[in-house]
Formats: structure tokens, C-alpha cells, sequence
């Protein structure tokens, strides 16, 4: 991948960096050009220097050789010539004056610098420079300038013959020798310095030649430069231009897929802020303003549960690290479907659901950003949300058919008009204006009867949809009644909406009985074979159509009620683990009015109820206690005579226990221990037919608000009827009611 | 179709309160809540105000008062002109407090219309378009008064 980076980075650069190179080697060539005239300029510099020394030097020998001819002829009468008459003697030099030893030594200067030099001039040499230091002279290059050496050197031949004998330490020559080297040098000075003259023009053309090339070679050095650096900017800038041209296509092709896209997309650096770049749809779909940079951790934790949010740190922790992967953990994404408040441009919240998808991105195989994406899937989930409710709904509309149908259809009936009886009568006390306290209190305790009654009539037929509702609702006016103060303004708004989720309910439940009742036709439909209970529900039916009562003669057949409470009877016992044998004997029950029968019918279901929660013990505690396994649970109805009926629930469990009851009566505030204390056990026993008092340690849905064995008063009140409870600790409990079916 | 609730409802009876708390410091206080099937009966009160619903929520609001009441109430308001149109007028206020109260409670799902204010004599009638509709009956002072809530979720 790095070869192929670099392979990348060539090709795109290529034409820059060969006119970079093109640049340096014709830079190198330039500079390697004026390097060598520079160092030829020095060459020629020396040459013309020690050029122009040589016409000196040869001037100077011939003056110093006048000035010697001079100087001796003016020593004519001294000792160093008077000893010597003979011109071609010696010299003596010894006694010789100053000057002519100066100028011997002049001369012997002259000549050998003049030697050298000319001999440096024809073949190169390293000579004495015009500073005294040595520096080599390169030989003449120009066929004019060997010429001009080679003639020089013939003159300064026989010239440096002639002057040999006066040259040197040991010099030795006679007044001839002087004179016929003064006569060479005055027949030849003139040439040797037209000579000299001619090598130092000379030398100055090639000088002057080599100063016009290397100018030439620096323009030219110049111009390519110039032309290869504007080569490279051209190209430089083109790349670039198209490189900004790319780079802004791709910029706007990515604006325009963000501006476009509906998801919301950002990327989360390591230190989880967000990236610079984000859709538009970003902010619409978080409902705030985003800033690049911003933390996205505070963002999300204001919109998210804690839960949700403590789960997506963890998981995010989990996708910026480099240990697991990607794949392994997209599971857990607990940011799908989410539910999320956010306050709308009205400032009011808005409960939507939004999806984080999160992808690792990856530069050279390590994690640099989480790229997020962000859905909004309200739509999705809520419809998601009506099709489980519809499934939901269907679903419970076809088991309520299902039960229905095997249902005793006339208590279906029955149960419907009860209800919306009692639905009517709740809405009726809720539209009276309540003043006091009291008659708030009140309002709720006869609202929570009638809602008691038909969770307990719901749940004899089965019909959880509303037994199920009752239940909820009753919990509810269970904890506006613990507020002490009845229904206030807000709680009776509360007990309305209630009320009109229990219309929705009875609606639906109405309408299936409707479509059963045409189902059906107005007469039921015969029994099916085997079908034990229907078959007693129709003798029953039969018995109580065709008897006719007189005293002392109940009827003997069972009425469909005694099947149901069984039933009831073993779900609640089965819902609290508790085993139950059930004996059922309603004698004169089916011929009883129907309004008796309805309040017999709840008050059994309540008595029922309080029997199996609050009386027999589960299987462990009966064994504990020495009792048989299961609870013996009796629901009798028996003709006394003269219209006078006992009806009686009795259960073999814990019996009513004061102790216990005071207890609770005190924990749950109503009254002080001095209060309780100061009541005797059967005042004590009495409590548990007002409203609030319940004995269970933890309600349910059987039991425990308080609200049964007040509602059981009322219409044991209703049937003009009177309680007699009668219990043991740890024994049995038995409620009586007795009363006429003449009213 | 999930139905309102108790909040929904109580949003509406709010703006009144605040309504009236913010004019005269006294809040009205609910005395009663109950349902009424199929034709509402806000004619209970003289004057109604009403605005109407649509969007995820369809029905109406309505806002009913006795004369006297809304009498009143411009009496608070220093209001010297106390004739019919100036008390249809303040029923009309109130209605539109509902509205913004509704708006700021639901958000922008929901549309509301501008306020309508009528004398709303006995027997006046309007079809419900919920198959219940809430009442509510506020007190103020010595007055009683009515919000009546027929609205259901579309959406």
C-alpha cells in the first residue's frame, strides 16, 4: 500500500520534479561553466600581470646595464679600472662602489625573473608572481602569443649569453663584455618590448574572449534558469489549479451529498467530538445547532435514557478500540430504535426515536474516526408500534371471542349491562361538582366499588381485557385514596381518562358480544356432547324456569355461577402456588331475583378472592401447620325457609388474627397504638369492612386495596342483607349473609 | 391510534388557569371531569370560544363561560366596555391562550385554526368528532365555567 502511495505520489509530481532536476543539472553545468572561466580568468590575470612585468623587466635590464656602463666609466680613475687597462681584463669588483654592486645584483634579478617568467610563458611553469609569491603560469594558448614567446626567446638567447658573465655570485667580466651587452640590449630592447608588448595584448584579447564567453554562458545559464523556472511554476500551478479543481469537486460532491443525504452523518474522532464535516439533515433530525468539534458524549446523554447512555459509552469505548471487532460487536448497538426527547422550535418535547449506526473507519489498517450515522425511525417505530397494537388488539379480541363463545351467554349479557350501568353511574358522580373534602373522599371510595365490581364480574367470565384494566386502575385510585384527601381537580381528570379507557374496553367488548349475540341467534346454541357444566348450566336453567318455589323446598340444581367461581377459585389459588378444594353448594341460588343473584355473585367473587389471598396459606405453611395440603374453600347457599337465604364462604386458613390487624392499622397510619390497643378484637375484626383496610401484606390484583370487603358491605347493604363473620386464628374464617329474596 | 391523556387534557385546562392567573392572580380550580358521548353540550354556559384541531390530532377545544363570568373577568381587566362583542372577544382570548398552550405542548404536529367565539344560547348543540369528549368544569370565583376537550389522534 506504501509502494503504491509513493508510485502515486511520482506520477502526480512527475512533470515538477523533473523540471526540478532539469533545474539543478543546468544549474550545476552553469556554475561548473563560470567556475572554470573563473579560475581560466585568474589564469589569464597572472599571465597579463606577469605580461606586462616581463616589458618592465626588460627595460629594467637595460637601464641597470646603462646605469653599470655608466658607473664604471665614471670609476675610470679608481682602483677597480686603474689596475685594469686592458677592457677585455676583468673587473675588479671587489673594491667596486655600492651602486654597481646594486645594480649587478639589479641585473642578476631582472634577468633571472625575466628568464623564468618567459620560459613560464612557453612552457607553463610555476614562477615568482607579481606579489613575490610563487604562481604558476600556464604557457601561451594563442598561435600568436607562441609566436610572439618564440621570437622573444630568440632575442633573449644570445641576450642572456651576453649577459651570463655578469650575472651570479661568482660573476667575472671584462669592460667589452659590459659594452657588447649594452649594445645587444640597446639594439634589442626595443624589440624585446614591442614583444612583450604584443604578449600582453595578446594575452588581454584571450582574456577579454574568455570574459565574453563566460558572460555569454551565464546568460544563456540565465535564460534557461529562468525558462525551466517558469516551466516548473507553469506546471507547479497547473497541477495545483487542477489539483484545487479536484479537490473542490470532490468538496462539492461531498457538500452536495450531505446537503442531500437524509440520514444524519458526522464522523467521531477518538476523543468522541465531532468531525468539521456533517449532513444537513444533522441538526434537523438531533433538533439542536451543531458546532464542528462539539462533544458528542453530552449530546447524546441529554436525549437518551441513563441506562441507554451508560450502554452506548461502553459500546462506542468499545469501536474506538482496536481490539475487538467491528463485526463482533454491532450487535450490541444499544442506539437502535431509541427513544429520544427533544424539545421542538415551540419548546415542546418530542418524543421521537432515532437509530445511531456506527463504522469504524480506517486509515493504513488503524481506526481514525467512527463514521455515525443517524435515522430518524419514529415513523418506522410507531408503526411497527400500531401493528403489534393491532396484532395485540386482534389477539385479544379473538381470545375474548374464543372465551366468549364458550361463555354462559346470558352472564356475558348480564355482565355488559352491569357494566355500562356501572360506567354510567361513575360518569354521573364525576360530572357532580364535589365542594368538601369529604364528599371527594367519598366520590372515590363509590367509584372504586363499582370499578371493584366489575373487575370481579369481569374476572369470573374471564374477560382479562377488563379485569386486567379494573386492576390497573384500581391501583391507581388505590394511591389517590393513600393521599388522604380524596379526589382532587387533577385526580378527577385522572379518573375521567380512566373512565374512557374503560368505555374503549367495554366498546370493543360490546361489539364482540354484539357479533356473537348474531352469531349465536337470540336462543343458545345446543350443548356439545360431554360438555358436563353446560349441561348443568341448562338443567339448572331448566329447574329454575319450571320449579316453583315454595318454603322448604330450595332448588336442588346448581346454577352456572357455582362452575364459574370454581374456576375463578383454582386461577387465583394457581396465581399465588397455592393447592385449594373447592366444595360449591348454591341451593335456591338460579331461582333467587337477578339483582340478588348479581350482588351474591360479587360478593362471593370478593369473598372468594380475600379467602385465597389473605386465609389459606400456601402448601408449605399448611404443612407446617399440621393441615392438609389443600385449602378447603366453601361456597354454600342455603334455603332457610320462609324466603330467608344464608349464603356463606368459608375458608380453613389463617382466620382473621386482631393482633395482625392492629398492627397493619397502626404501620399504615390510620390510627395510633393507643387507638388500636384501646379497641377490643371484634372492633378490631369490624375495621376490615371500611374502605383502606386490608390485611395483605403486599397487594395484588386479587386483593390488598382495601377495597373489597368495603364494596361488599355496600351491597350486602343493597340486598338488604346482614354479614356475620365468623373466624378462628389460624383456623378458619366464614362469612354469612343472610338475608330475604322477598327484599 | 393511542387516545390523549390526562396531560394532553390538562395542557388545555392550564392555559385557562394561567389565563385567569395572570390577569386577576386567582387560578381556576377543576370541580369536576366527566364525558359526554356524542354531542357536546358546551350551550351549558352562555358564550363559547372554540379553536379547531387537525394535522395528527383532529376535533375541537372549546372554552365556555356564563355572561357573568367573563363580566367579570373584563371588570379585573379594567375594561369599561363590557357589551357582547367585547365579552366574545375575551372568551376569544381565551381560546387563543388555549391554542398556544396546545402548540407548546404538542409541537408542530399539531394544527390549530384561529380562535372562533360565538353566543352559544340553550340547546345549542355540535357534533363530537371524538366518541367521548371530556368536560371540565373549572370554577372560578363563584363561577362555573367549561373546557370541553374533543379531540382524538389521527396519526
Amino acid at each position: 500500500m506504501n509502494k503504491n502511495n509513493e508510485q502515486s505520489i511520482f506520477a502526480r509530481y512527475r512533470k515538477i520534479i523533473l523540471a526540478v532536476i532539469l533545474f539543478m543539472v543546468a544549474d550545476s553545468l552553469v556554475i561548473g561553466i563560470n567556475f572554470y572561466n573563473t579560475y581560466k580568468a585568474d589564469e589569464s590575470a597572472i599571465s597579463i600581470n606577469l605580461s606586462g612585468r616581463q616589458r618592465m623587466l626588460s627595460q629594467r635590464m637595460a637601464k641597470v646595464l646603462l646605469l653599470l656602463q655608466r658607473g664604471l666609466d665614471a670609476n675610470v680613475e679608481t682602483s677597480i679600472v686603474r689596475s685594469q687597462k686592458d677592457v677585455d681584463l676583468p673587473i675588479d669588483l671587489y673594491n667596486a662602489p655600492a651602486n654597481v654592486i646594486h645594480n649587478l645584483q639589479e641585473l642578476d634579478e631582472t634577468a633571472k625573473l625575466f628568464s623564468t617568467t618567459l620560459k613560464g610563458f612557453r612552457d607553463g611553469d610555476t614562477v615568482t608572481g607579481g606579489d613575490g609569491h610563487p604562481a604558476f603560469l600556464p604557457k601561451v594558448e594563442t598561435e600568436t602569443s607562441r609566436q610572439i614567446v618564440a621570437d622573444a626567446d630568440t632575442i633573449w638567447g644570445p641576450y642572456s649569453e651576453l649577459l651570463q658573465p655578469l650575472l651570479g655570485e661568482k660573476r667575472n667580466f671584462s669592460v667589452a663584455q659590459l659594452e657588447e651587452a649594452v649594445t645587444y640590449a640597446q639594439e634589442n630592447n626595443l624589440k624585446i618590448l614591442r614583444l612583450m608588448n604584443d604578449l600582453t595584448t595578446d594575452l588581454e584579447v584571450v582574456a577579454n574572449k574568455r570574459a565574453s564567453t563566460l558572460r555569454i554562458v551565464l546568460v544563456i545559464g540565465i535564460i534557461v534558469a529562468f525558462i525551466n523556472f517558469s516551466y516548473t511554476v507553469v506546471i507547479s500551478i497547473r497541477d495545483l489549479m487542477s489539483g484545487d479543481k479536484k479537490l473542490a469537486e470532490s468538496r462539492n460532491e461531498n457538500a452536495e451529498i450531505l446537503a442531500t443525504v437524509h440520514e444524519g452523518l458526522f464522523l467521531l474522532s477518538k476523543d468522541k467530538k465531532l468531525g468539521t464535516q456533517f449532513s444537513e439533515s444533522l441538526p434537523r433530525m438531533l433538533h439542536m445547532d451543531i458546532v464542528p468539534g462539539m462533544d458528542f458524549m453530552p449530546i447524546l446523554q441529554n436525549m437518551v435514557s441513563p441506562e441507554v447512555y451508560e450502554s452506548a459509552v461502553d459500546y462506542i469505548e468499545l469501536l474506538l478500540g482496536e481490539r475487538v471487532k467491528e463485526s463482533l460487536v454491532t450487535s450490541l448497538n444499544p442506539l437502535t430504535n431509541v427513544p429520544v426527547n427533544m424539545l421542538d422550535k415551540f419548546g415542546a418535547v418530542q418524543n421521537r426515536y432515532l437509530s445511531f449506526f456506527f463504522n469504524r473507519a480506517l486509515v493504513k489498517g488503524v481506526i481514525s474516526h467512527v463514521l455515525v450515522t443517524v435515522q430518524d425511525v419514529t415513523d418506522k417505530v410507531l408503526l411497527m408500534q400500531q401493528i403489534e397494537q393491532a396484532k395485540s388488539k386482534t389477539k385479544i379480541e379473538v381470545e375474548s371471542l374464543l372465551r366468549l363463545a364458550g361463555s354462559d351467554f346470558p352472564s356475558l349479557q348480564q355482565f355488559i349491562d352491569n357494566t355500562g350501568r356501572s360506567l354510567s353511574q361513575i360518569n354521573e358522580k364525576l360530572s357532580q361538582p364535589q365542594e368538601d373534602e369529604r364528599a371527594r373522599l367519598h366520590t372515590l371510595n363509590y367509584i372504586m366499588r363499582l370499578i371493584h365490581g366489575i373487575k370481579g364480574e369481569a374476572a369470573i367470565l374471564g374477560i382479562d381485557v377488563l379485569e386486567n384494566y379494573a386492576h390497573e386502575s384500581e391501583q391507581e385510585l388505590v394511591a389517590m385514596r393513600e393521599s388522604g384527601h380524596g379526589l382532587n381537580g387533577e385526580q378527577m381528570l385522572r379518573v375521567a381518562v380512566l373512565l374512557e379507557g374503560f368505555y374503549e374496553r367495554y366498546s370493543s367488548l360490546s361489539a364482540i358480544v354484539s357479533r356473537l349475540s348474531e352469531a349465536l341467534g337470540t336462543k343458545r346454541t345446543p350443548p356439545a356432547e360431554g360438555a358436563e357444566d353446560t349441561e348443568q348450566t341448562e338443567s339448572a336453567r331448566d329447574a329454575s324456569q319450571t320449579q316453583t318455589l315454595t318454603p322448604g323446598q330450595p332448588v336442588q340444581a346448581q346454577h352456572p355461577f357455582a362452575g364459574q367461581i370454581a374456576a375463578l377459585a383454582q386461577r387465583i389459588a394457581a396465581d399465588h402456588g397455592k393447592q385449594v378444594e373447592i366444595s360449591c353448594q348454591l341451593e335456591g341460588f338460579a331461582s333467587l331475583p337477578p339483582h340478588v343473584i348479581q350482588e351474591l355473585q360479587s360478593i362471593s367473587i370478593q369473598l372468594v378472592r380475600n379467602a385465597l389471598t389473605h386465609g389459606i396459606e400456601t402448601p408449605g405453611e399448611r404443612a407446617e401447620r399440621n393441615k392438609p395440603v389443600p385449602g378447603a374453600l366453601g361456597i354454600w347457599c342455603k334455603y332457610l325457609g320462609n324466603d330467608n337465604y344464608d349464603f356463606s364462604v368459608r375458608d380453613d386458613g389463617r382466620g382473621i388474627v386482631p393482633e395482625r390487624l392492629r398492627n397493619h392499622l397502626v404501620k399504615s397510619g390510620r390510627m395510633s397504638m393507643a387507638e388500636a390497643s384501646a379497641l377490643s378484637d371484634t372492633e378490631i375484626a369490624k375495621l376490615i369492612f371500611q374502605p383502606g383496610v386490608s390485611s395483605a401484606a403486599v397487594p395484588d390484583k386479587d386483593a390488598g386495596h382495601g377495597v373489597g370487603l368495603d364494596a361488599v358491605m355496600e351491597k350486602v347493604k343493597a340486598i338488604h342483607g346482614r354479614m356475620q363473620v365468623r373466624s378462628r386464628p389460624d383456623t378458619f374464617t366464614e362469612f354469612h349473609v343472610q338475608f330475604s329474596a322477598a327484599g | 391510534m393511542k387516545s390523549i391523556n390526562d396531560n394532553d387534557i390538562r395542557s388545555f385546562v392550564d392555559a385557562v388557569s394561567s389565563f385567569f392567573f395572570h390577569i386577576t392572580r386567582e387560578k381556576v380550580e377543576i370541580r369536576a371531569a366527566y364525558l359526554v358521548e356524542g354531542e357536546i353540550q358546551a350551550s351549558t354556559f352562555d358564550l363559547t370560544s372554540y379553536i379547531t384541531l387537525s394535522g395528527d390530532f383532529s376535533g375541537r377545544v372549546y372554552f365556555s363561560a356564563p355572561r357573568v363570568m367573563v363580566a367579570h373577568l373584563l371588570l379585573a381587566m379594567h375594561e369599561p366596555d363590557r357589551g357582547d362583542e367585547r365579552l366574545l372577544d375575551a372568551v376569544g382570548e381565551i381560546a387563543n391562550t388555549i391554542s398556544g398552550n396546545a402548540r407548546k405542548h404538542f409541537g408542530e404536529s399539531m394544527q390549530i385554526s384561529v380562535p372562533v367565539a360565538q353566543v352559544t344560547g340553550a340547546g345549542w348543540l355540535n357534533t363530537a368528532v371524538s366518541p367521548h369528549s371530556y368536560v371540565i368544569l373549572v370554577k372560578w370565583k363563584q363561577y362555573r365555567a367549561s373546557v370541553v376537550v374533543d379531540i382524538q389522534r389521527t396519526a
